[in-house]
């Protein structure tokens, strides 16, 4: 055991450090996280008290409803934590940078197995299980459970984790001696979105909407309780879920069997996989190592294609999109936004206007002026995801940018060339097809598009701008720089954007609005208010687009590498 | 050609470079050498425009790297210790990358780079994906990239690490050839029997302070006592009494 915990000690190493070193702006940065989570967490628990409260009102079916909708948490918890232990176990047991030092020490697989084991559970349920705490902390109060229910609560967290980790391990060691861990994890990264967007897509089009109807309200209670939602004796979430059931109805010593369970089939597993070890997690390894020099030709013309550009534009160009299609991992990113963009259109096609007590055409216009900052809010999104890692994504090879003859300025520049086009089209593609679909007056579909255009570079902008300030070029997924600080700020200040450039508009059109419900005629004031608005969005676009530029550019040219 | 001028750098409280004063003429061969973390990488980095000093110029071909970094590094080749690059790229996508960055001509790009490809031994391997390359492959990539656009100053760091004898020997004659047409080459290098070999100066840095500089012979001469090699000379000039290293235990 002793070698186990010298396995993860440099892991925990470097957090001592660091509270040593005692750098101010790291606690700052730690600060705004921590503020940012705990605020998302105390929404969860105040939301979950409100619904579940609401629920156990609801005579008869209320307590029987939560309790399906704890049968329902649990079992989506597991596919979560088993989604992502899959994912960090392929990263952890065969991706990892350190492995190669980590297999060269004289320590048996099976210890290097456990250590890693260890670190797998930790990474890939803390999230899960800190999400998932208010849910639970809220059903306690709810069913008025008191300090018992909140000791109860970690030993059935614990072990379900835990559990979930040793499954995902055994799987991952299985798997990866029929496919090689690198393969292995794009082909699990398409899966998981396409599940996840199956998933999404029959929720969607079982119209819940619906439940907002009172004359199908009750109906749909009753038959949501009645439902049978998967409760194998089987399955580790129905152990967790009796458990918790048990613990919630203040009676946690009818649970203990279901504890026990949980805890005999963690280390069940972990037996299986701690025998199976010894065998297969080298062999597992070496074939990955083999699989990473396998050959691919890409056979060259020997006459370029003609370009628009020359210069570095065009090698940039060219590199950008090469490394991009390239990268299995970008095809399923794409995949999940085209799928989005189908639920984004359908549900504009599907909206019951005609059921509204409010005039059709003030319906119309306020939900395409609200489209607009719904439309952003995805451009933001699609340009955390694909625009602010660009500068990221040079990683290592940096350097070649850096004793480059280019300006970063260009550099830049040339980034937010490559990305804006296409999110341009995007966000104006979403923006004509569902005014169309709302069948908005000419004038609200012009603002829609003028607005579009005149936002999209600030945050696009914004997006490389923010994406500059302080790039990990060593990260082994540059997708992943959006979770942190600076990708904090960029949401931030985008949102913020979004809202004031929306806030400005919001006057003139409701005038404008309601001069052509009534049929009056518009003042000069309301002239001298439009075109103030106009320049003061105009110029809030202006700054977002190269203010951000310039500190990222500023940011770059300071930086070593 | 390189001229550094009372360069500074430092990292928070640590002063990494105290002055740096150096001149490297046109067509001459230049060794870097110094302990580890005595500051030849932060040179390096200055002079190929990758970290700005604290204070102090540098001077490329007469053009200083502060107030136009690109025309400066136009003039400037450079190779880094540890070869990291575009792993999506072919090796001969990356070097039309270098030849679009750099600005070579369309029509002689093609040949120039099978050249040198066919030079470093890469001609066979420009079309597979560069993720599938040696490390020792993917240094000399590097070496046929810097070189594409005939630069007027080769900055190197490490330049024979992960290179195999046949390729170290190939290299070695490369600069004396690049030297000899008027090309300047800076090195830095813990191979001294490399910096012995080939450079026409050698510098010596310890510390942050350039504490010799001169031909091998001059610098022979200046120890106390005389010095057989360049080992010797290094070993004269850097190691204090408190930084010997202790014995070898006897088994």
């Amino acid at each position: 055991m002793s070698t186990v915990l010298d396995l993860i000690k440099p892991r925990l190493w470097p957090l001592l450090h660091r509270r040593s070193n005692g750098a101010a702006r790291k606690y700052i940065r730690l600060g705004v996280m921590t503020s940012v989570a705990g605020l998302l967490w105390i929404g969860v628990f105040l939301v979950s008290l409100r619904v579940l409260g609401h629920f156990n009102t609801i005579e008869q079916i209320g307590p029987l409803l939560n309790f399906k909708l704890l049968n329902m948490l649990m079992v989506t918890a597991l596919a979560l934590l088993v989604f992502s232990d899959i994912l960090t176990a392929l990263s952890k047991l065969y991706l990892a940078r350190d492995l190669p030092l980590v297999h060269a020490l004289p320590v048996p697989a099976h210890r290097i197995f456990l250590a890693r084991w260890l670190e797998i559970s930790f990474d890939g349920s803390w999230m899960v299980v800190i999400f998932t705490l208010p849910v639970f902390l809220a059903y306690g109060m709810v069913f008025e459970q008191g300090l018992l229910f909140g000791l109860v609560l970690p030993a059935i967290l614990l072990p379900f984790a835990l559990l979930a980790a040793a499954f995902s391990c055994l799987l991952v060691l299985l798997a990866v001696i029929v496919i090689p861990a690198t393969r292995m994890k794009n082909i699990f990264i398409l899966l998981g979105l396409l599940a996840f967007v199956a998933v999404y897509l029959a929720v969607r089009m079982a119209r819940p909407e619906q439940l907002v109807d009172p004359e199908v309200f009750d109906s749909v209670l009753a038959y949501v309780a009645s439902l049978q939602t998967p409760s194998s004796p089987w399955l580790p979430s129905t152990w967790a879920y009796n458990a918790l059931q048990t613990a919630l109805e203040g009676q946690p010593a009818r649970g203990l069997l279901d504890i026990a369970l949980l805890w005999s089939g963690t280390g069940v597993l972990l037996f299986i996989c701690v025998g199976l070890a010894d065998t297969l997690y080298f062999r597992g390894y070496s074939r990955t190592q083999a699989a990473g020099h396998k050959f691919r030709r890409q056979p060259a013309s020997r006459r370029r294609r003609r370009s628009l550009f020359s210069g570095p534009t065009r090698a940039l160009i060219d590199k950008e999109f090469k490394t991009f299609w390239r990268d299995q991992t970008q095809w399923s990113q794409i995949f999940l936004i085209m799928a989005l963009v189908v639920i984004y259109i359908y549900n504009f096609k599907v909206l019951p206007l005609e059921k509204s007590p409010m005039p059709t055409f003030y319906l119309q216009n306020l939900l395409a002026f609200l489209n607009m900052g719904l439309a952003l809010f995805v451009l933001t999104a699609v340009t955390a995801r694909f625009a602010f890692p660009a500068i990221c994504s040079e990683r290592e090879a940096f350097w070649i940018i850096k004793t480059a003859p280019l300006a970063m300025r260009s550099f830049l520049w040339i980034k937010f060339a490559i990305y804006f086009l296409p999110l341009l089209v995007l966000t104006e593609g979403l923006i004509v097809v569902t005014n169309t679909l709302l069948k908005v007056a000419p004038f609200m579909m012009g603002l829609s598009v003028l607005t579009v255009l005149v936002m999209v570079p600030g945050i696009v902008a914004m997006g490389i701008g923010f994406g500059a300030l302080n790039p990990d070029f060593r990260t082994e997924n540059p997708a992943q720089a959006v979770t942190g600080f600076e990708g904090l700020l960029f949401m931030v200040f985008s949102t913020a954007f979004i809202g004031a450039v929306l806030a400005l508009e919001a006057g003139p059109v409701y005038h404008f609005l309601m001069a052509q419900l009534y049929h009056r005629p518009l003042s000069t004031r309301w002239f001298l208010r439009a075109w103030a608005s106009g320049l003061l969005v105009v110029l809030l676009c202006a700054a977002a687009a190269v203010v951000p530029m310039a500190i990222g550019r500023k940011r770059l040219e300071r930086r070593g590498i | 050609m390189i001229e550094l001028h009372s360069i500074v750098k430092t990292y928070g409280t640590h002063t990494a470079l105290h002055g740096l004063d150096l001149t490297v003429p046109t067509g001459e061969i230049f060794g870097f050498i110094g302990p580890n973390g005595a500051g030849k990488t932060t040179t390096i980095k200055i002079i190929g425009g990758i970290m700005a000093p604290t204070s102090g110029t540098v001077q490329i071909a007469g053009i200083d790297m502060a107030r136009d970094p690109v025309a400066a590094k136009h003039r400037i080749g450079f190779i880094p210790d540890r070869p990291y690059l575009y792993e999506k790229l072919t090796g001969l996508e990356f070097m039309q990358f270098t030849a679009d960055v750099y600005r070579v001509a369309p029509t002689v790009f093609r040949e120039k780079a099978e050249a040198l490809l066919k030079m470093f031994a890469l001609a066979d391997w420009g079309e597979e994906l560069i993720e599938s390359y040696s490390h020792g492959m993917k240094q000399r990539l590097i070496m046929c990239a810097a070189l594409l656009h005939e630069p007027q100053v080769l900055v190197v760091d490490e330049p024979m690490v992960g290179l195999d004898p046949v390729a170290i020997r190939m290299v070695k004659n490369l600069f004396r050839d690049l030297a000899a047409r008027g090309i300047t080459v800076f090195m830095s290098t813990h191979t001294l029997a490399v910096a012995e070999d080939i450079c026409d100066r050698i510098g010596i840095i310890h510390r942050g302070r350039l504490i010799a500089q001169g031909r091998l012979e001059d610098l022979r001469r200046d120890i106390r006592g005389g010095a057989p090699n360049l080992e010797a000379i290094f070993i004269n000039l850097t190691q204090t009494p408190d930084e010997a290293p202790g014995e070898v235990p006897q088994p």
